[in-house]
């Protein structure tokens, strides 16, 4: 990998926390707890085989060699293959269990995460930035992958062989124990230390990729920009100070592993120096075997490699425990806007009342609306009108329950819609985005999204509804085309044209538009005008207007201005009164006029 | 592969691989002839530290025979291997450092190359090629390579530890020798048979993580969508689907990792159990010395890890070799657009205003079958204002695309100035075309380095001045850090409008005697564009302006009108006179904006 685990202070679990973060994963394995327990057993099993190698060995030695015993040689070499072949057996076990639990775990979060994340109010998503949320789901749980894989295994392992390790050389030799221990505590200060550097090395480096990775990707997509203005010659000397910082920060982890490394290969030779030079006079004394100093050489790599891995480990789990603190995180947040015990279906009509509602985005200290009421009856067409950031667009959210305001209510048919189910509140009010957003696959699959359920005829009914049906039968798989990452395939008066058909195949009584600021391409931009008017008719609109003639097609206006209704009329009545709506329609007029 | 293949498309194929291959080899030695002498140092170190690394178990035997069973002197053996210890251990850092240190320049030099040939390749390039290939060449592929170089000083120690330790055993005792030996190989055939496996089956792990991060991302983007027409459990469906599959690849790989890693652990065991069992018998006759059976005992385990790295290494240098096929094949991809070896310089000064533009007998198409401009004539005046109207696809953007050299003309030619574009330097072409996009890429830096990317040492006055032109320094000041705010960071985020204004700040700093806008007020609030639109005069004032209307409220800002169709001009003259004499005119007009029409009409 490009950049290993690293973890910032800030990220750093507090030991508490470390045990809220265990408990719970604990909890979310529970349906595979079998499959985690055999695994663990199976890691038992292969690191006592691990240690019974070298056991063996001075068995051999010491009995049979030493005691001139060719029969008890013979019973360590038998046994020795027994116990090979068993940890051959539990080793594969061991793997795949332990990938099981690991990989099924992830899946499971996964999907939990996910459903969660779907559960969130729109308020949420404000609050997060999308590619913060992406990250959640894909590198954060990808990162604990690598620990599952591998990490997991070796943790355990080494953990237990220390342990076994340990235990075996104290019945083996006391003496000699002490003398392997002599360099114990030189390793493990080491091994805290690079633990740390590393850390901060591995941090530097990670952040220096994705600034390299940002340039160089930036420099790609904006090619054009940049051979338009001759700046190559710039632009690649900025490239190369990103990339030659990243190389420094390379260089430096491997100044840091360098020297750890290169400590850890002495000290265990060093160890085998002392056991060989102690061992041997404690032989001529009488205290120990030759066996034993024999056996204690090939143990004592079983007592210093896992020291090292479980250091080099130490990062990666500590990551991963950072990143499911901060899933867990997500699974614990209530979503705001849910549905009521008691909710109750909205009735087919009704008039559409905001009722004295204030509203502040979370973490801005302005509300976006504020004492604001306002009703549009059965089939009446409210335009909403006003400068950038006014409130207009929030209001029409919060029409649609995209959002609960802090103060008042909205109701329909005289139902609050927070009493609303959420099925009902979906059929009867349908929010069309300023731009059509398509997901992966066909545009059938794309309507579908309004309606899972939909039969095929009543997806040609829908863009039969909206007069788009001949348009999309020119495209070569005509609705079967595959519309490619985002839609992009199609043009985005057809993005449109598929946001609105969608809409149509929900049938709603309510619609909530937000007009498009930009400008389509000329040729479809008729058609999405000619599928809008057919959309509205005979349904209640609410619009987001920017523009003069779709202002002009509304029943009444409302002119959105400092997080409150600065006007409402209908158009001849505003322009009559002379306020802000008659100088903004004044302005508009201005604009589109050629001369 | 899902296509058939005849057998010579086989063979022709494997032929090109094969010549892209050592073509690609080629680079790599290129590329590390810089270093040679740092890794021939690497190397020797390698060797140094593998011969020393041998020496300890044959101390230690010597330290077993002398020291403990024939009670010889003790202290000096073990000042001996301790000594053996500091060597082996600083000779392995500085292997390991020099391997990782060379490795890691290489793959900054590689990246460095690729970038900068990839960043002067034409545009039409560009249009086919991929980004997300082209990062994956500069980031994934360029890892490939990296890991294989590390590898090169350590597989060399390697291989003489491998030699060494097999020369002593043989030397000590041939016959158990052999019966250790036996079980080794397969340790490296192992090795290399789960490099080989292991490969695709975690590509197809990562296939299926991108999957479900398309699932994810578009659900996260979508949400008004997936909120508003509760299909939460639709895009939940998908995500168990895909999770769902990553869970059946990783097991998969897991599979393959439980077939071969156990195996590759417990393989050296067998050998030490023939040592114990051959060798025993073999000291129990007299034959051999119980310190031999030991150093045997730790020679087996100092071969493990070399025929590990070795299996390794064979996969290793395969994906390397796959990757440098692929980046050899973008670094020998060459422009198309080619500047002439001895350009003509623009003149400094004339008469008659700088800036005129001709478009001569111009036929250019993106596809040779379809030609989007066919016999293409037009003069512009040097600070004329002229204004491009035409259906989509017309070509109206193809013409700033030609004038800039982005493309060059299938036949007829494009002049500024009188000098035909080609003869040009490319540098000196487009430091006089200022080009204001369609759709308007900014640069993640601060507001000041965006206005002044064309002239990067412009100063404060000259930005402010373009910035007060093109209408943006009034909302420019209002940002939290003001020209040093930096683009794309969090807690705030510019207009469609706002961006489109600081793009025109950064043609105007660039002083170009030609600007093109291409729709460039399209998102500008309409009640600014006025504003806008009468700033623009300022800076258009005795400067060649091509205006590419996509809307009619644009076409205000010029003098003359071409009306473009069918790829020829179909008409040219002022807008009042078309709008009275052509009935296409008025046709593209009507179809710009339905919408704009019919309010005329009401007015």
């Amino acid at each position: 990998m490009w950049a290993q685990g690293g973890v910032t202070d800030e990220d750093k679990l507090s030991r508490a926390q470390a045990r809220t973060v265990i408990g719970r994963v604990f909890k979310m394995a529970a349906p595979f707890r079998k499959t985690m327990y055999t695994a663990f057993i199976c890691v038992c099993v292969t690191t006592v085989c691990a240690l019974a190698g070298p056991l063996l060995v001075r068995r051999g030695i010491d009995l049979g060699i030493r005691g001139k015993n060719p029969t008890s040689l013979n019973i360590s070499v038998v046994v020795y293959l027994a116990v090979a072949l068993v940890a051959y057996i539990f080793g594969r076990a061991q793997f795949l269990y332990l990938n099981r639990t690991g990989e099924s775990f992830l899946r499971v979060l996964r999907l939990a995460v996910f459903r969660q994340m779907q559960r969130q109010s729109m308020a949420f998503y404000d609050r997060n930035k999308a590619g913060v949320l992406v990250a959640r789901m894909t590198a954060d749980i990808e990162s604990m992958a690598e620990l599952v894989q591998f990490g997991l295994l070796q943790f355990l392992a080494a953990g237990m062989l220390v342990v076994f390790a340990l235990v075996l050389l104290a019945a083996l030799s006391w003496q000699l124990t002490i003398v392997a221990l002599l360099v114990m505590p030189i390793l493990i200060a080491a091994s805290v230390k690079f633990q740390r550097d590393s850390n901060k090395a591995y941090l530097a480096v990670r952040e220096r990729v994705g600034a390299n990775l940002s340039a160089l990707q930036e420099g790609i997509t904006t090619v054009r920009v940049i051979q338009a203005y001759a700046q190559e010659e710039e632009t690649i000397r900025k490239f190369t100070k990103s990339n030659t910082d990243l190389f420094k920060s390379h260089e430096n982890s491997v100044r840091v592993s360098t020297w750890y490394f290169a400590l850890i290969e002495f000290g265990g030779v060093f160890a085998s120096a002392l056991i060989i030079g102690i061992g041997g006079w404690l032989v001529h004394r009488g205290d120990v075997t030759l066996g034993t100093v024999v056996a204690f050489t090939l143990l004592l790599s079983s007592l210093f490699d896992p020291v090292q891995q479980l250091s080099q480990l130490y990062n990666t789990v500590q990551s991963a425990g950072a990143a499911l603190s901060k899933l867990f995180q997500i699974l614990d947040a209530k979503p705001e806007v849910d549905e009521h015990p008691g909710a109750i279906a909205l009735p087919t009509a009704g008039e559409l009342v905001v009722h004295e509602i204030d509203f502040t985005y979370f973490g801005s200290d302005k509300p976006a609306l504020q004492h604001v009421s306002i009703s549009v009856g059965v089939g009446e067409k409210l335009a909403l009108v006003g400068p950038t950031g006014a409130g207009k667009s929030t209001l029409a959210k919060l029409m649609a329950r995209l959002y609960d305001p802090q103060v008042g209510s909205v109701t329909y048919g005289g139902i609050d819609l927070t009493m609303a189910t959420m099925t009902s509140l979906r059929e009867r009010i349908v929010v069309v985005p300023q731009e059509g957003f398509l997901f992966n696959g066909t545009i059938r699959d794309n309507l579908r999204i309004a309606r899972s359920t939909a039969t095929d005829e009543e997806i040609d009914a829908a863009i039969g509804a909206i007069g788009a049906t001949e348009h999309f039968a020119t495209l070569p798989d005509g609705l079967e085309t595959e519309v490619r990452e985002r839609g992009s395939r199609l043009s985005a008066g057809e993005r449109q044209l598929v946001a609105l058909a969608r809409a149509a195949l929900v049938d709603p009584a309510v619609l909530v538009l937000d007009e498009a600021t930009s400008n389509l391409d000329p040729g479809t931009e008729a058609e999405v005008e000619h599928a809008l008017e057919r959309l509205m008719a005979g349904r209640t609109v609410i619009v987001v207007a920017h523009r003069l003639s779709t202002v002009q097609r509304a029943d009444h206006i409302a002119v959105i201005a400092d997080a409150h209704v600065a006007e409402y009329g209908t158009h001849a009545e505003l322009i009559a009164k002379g306020g802000r709506y008659s100088a903004l329609a004044a302005a508009w007029q201005k604009s589109q006029v050629t001369h | 592969m899902t296509s058939i293949e005849s057998d010579t498309e086989v063979a022709t194929r494997l032929e090109f691989e094969e010549s892209q291959r050592s073509e690609g080899w080629r680079l790599l030695r290129a590329a590390l002839r810089m270093q040679r002498r740092n890794l021939l140092l690497g190397a020797l170190v390698g060797i140094l530290w593998a011969s020393f690394k041998v020496a300890v178990p044959q101390m230690t035997k010597y330290a077993i025979n002398d020291g403990i069973e024939k009670n010889g002197p003790l202290l000096q053996w073990a000042l001996i291997i301790g000594g053996l210890g500091v060597l082996t251990g600083v000779l392995s850092g500085m292997r390991r450092y020099i391997a990782f240190r060379e490795s890691r320049w290489a793959e900054m030099k590689f990246r460095e190359r690729l970038f900068a040939h990839v960043l002067n390749l034409n545009i039409g390039y560009h249009d086919k090629a991929q980004t997300g290939q082209l990062m994956s060449r500069a980031s994934s592929d360029l890892m490939q390579i990296q890991g294989f170089i590390v590898m090169i000083p350590i597989t060399l120690s390697n291989v003489i530890q491998i030699i060494a330790v097999t020369t002593i055993l043989f030397i000590t005792d041939p016959i158990l020798a052999i019966v250790a030996l036996i079980p080794l190989p397969f340790v490296n055939f192992a090795a290399r048979r789960f490099s080989h496996r292991i490969h695709p089956a975690s590509i197809a792990v990562q296939a299926e993580q991108a999957q479900l991060a398309n699932v994810v991302e578009e659900s996260v983007s979508g949400v008004r969508v997936v909120k508003g027409f509760g299909a939460e459990q639709v895009q939940f469906e998908k995500l168990e689907k895909e999770a769902d599959d990553i869970l059946r690849e990783s097991m998969k790989a897991a599979r393959i990792r439980s077939s071969f890693m156990p195996a590759i652990d417990v393989l050296p065991a067998l050998g030490l159990v023939a040592v114990l069992g051959v060798g025993g018998h073999r000291v129990l006759n007299g034959d051999l010395s119980i310190g031999d059976l030991v150093a045997f005992n730790v020679y087996l385990t100092l071969l493990i890890w070399p025929l590990r790295n070795i299996g390794m290494i064979v996969a290793l240098g395969q994906r390397a070799a796959a990757a440098l096929v692929r980046i050899n094949e973008v670094m020998t991809t060459k422009s198309e657009i080619v500047e002439v070896a001895q350009p003509k310089q623009l003149p400094m000064s004339s008469s008659e205003t700088l800036g005129a533009v001709k478009f001569d007998k111009v036929v250019f198409g993106y596809n040779l079958d379809f030609p989007v401009l066919r016999n293409f004539n037009v003069e512009i005046n040097g600070g004329e204002s002229i204004a491009i109207v035409g259906a989509t696809g017309s070509g109206k953007s193809t013409i700033a695309r030609l004038l800039l050299r982005f493309y060059d003309t299938q036949s007829g030619h494009v002049f500024i100035d009188g000098i035909d574009v080609r003869k040009l330097k490319l540098s000196d072409l487009r430091q006089q075309i200022g080009l204001v996009f369609e759709d308007t890429v900014l640069f993640n830096d601060s507001v000041r380095n965006n206005i002044s990317f064309a002239k990067p040492n412009s100063n404060i006055q000259e930005i402010e001045r373009a910035a007060k032109l093109s209408g943006a320094h009034d909302f420019i000041l209002q940002l939290p850090h003001g020209y040093d705010t930096v683009i794309g960071e969090r807690g705030f985020s510019l207009s469609g409008g706002q961006r489109q204004r600081i793009a025109i700040a950064r043609a105007i700093v660039a002083n170009p005697r030609v600007l093109v806008l291409d729709d460039a007020t399209s998102a500008v609030d309409p009640s600014k564009e006025g504003e806008i639109r009468d700033a623009m005069k300022t800076v258009m004032n005795g400067r060649t302006t091509i205006v590419i209307a996509h809307r009619p409220g644009t076409i205000a800002l010029a003098d003359r009108v071409i009306l473009l169709d069918d790829g020829k001009v179909a008409a040219i003259g002022t807008h009042d006179d078309l709008v009275v004499s052509n009935a296409r005119y008025r046709e593209v007009l009507a179809n710009m904006s339905t919408v704009n029409a019919a309010e005329k009409a009401a007015n």
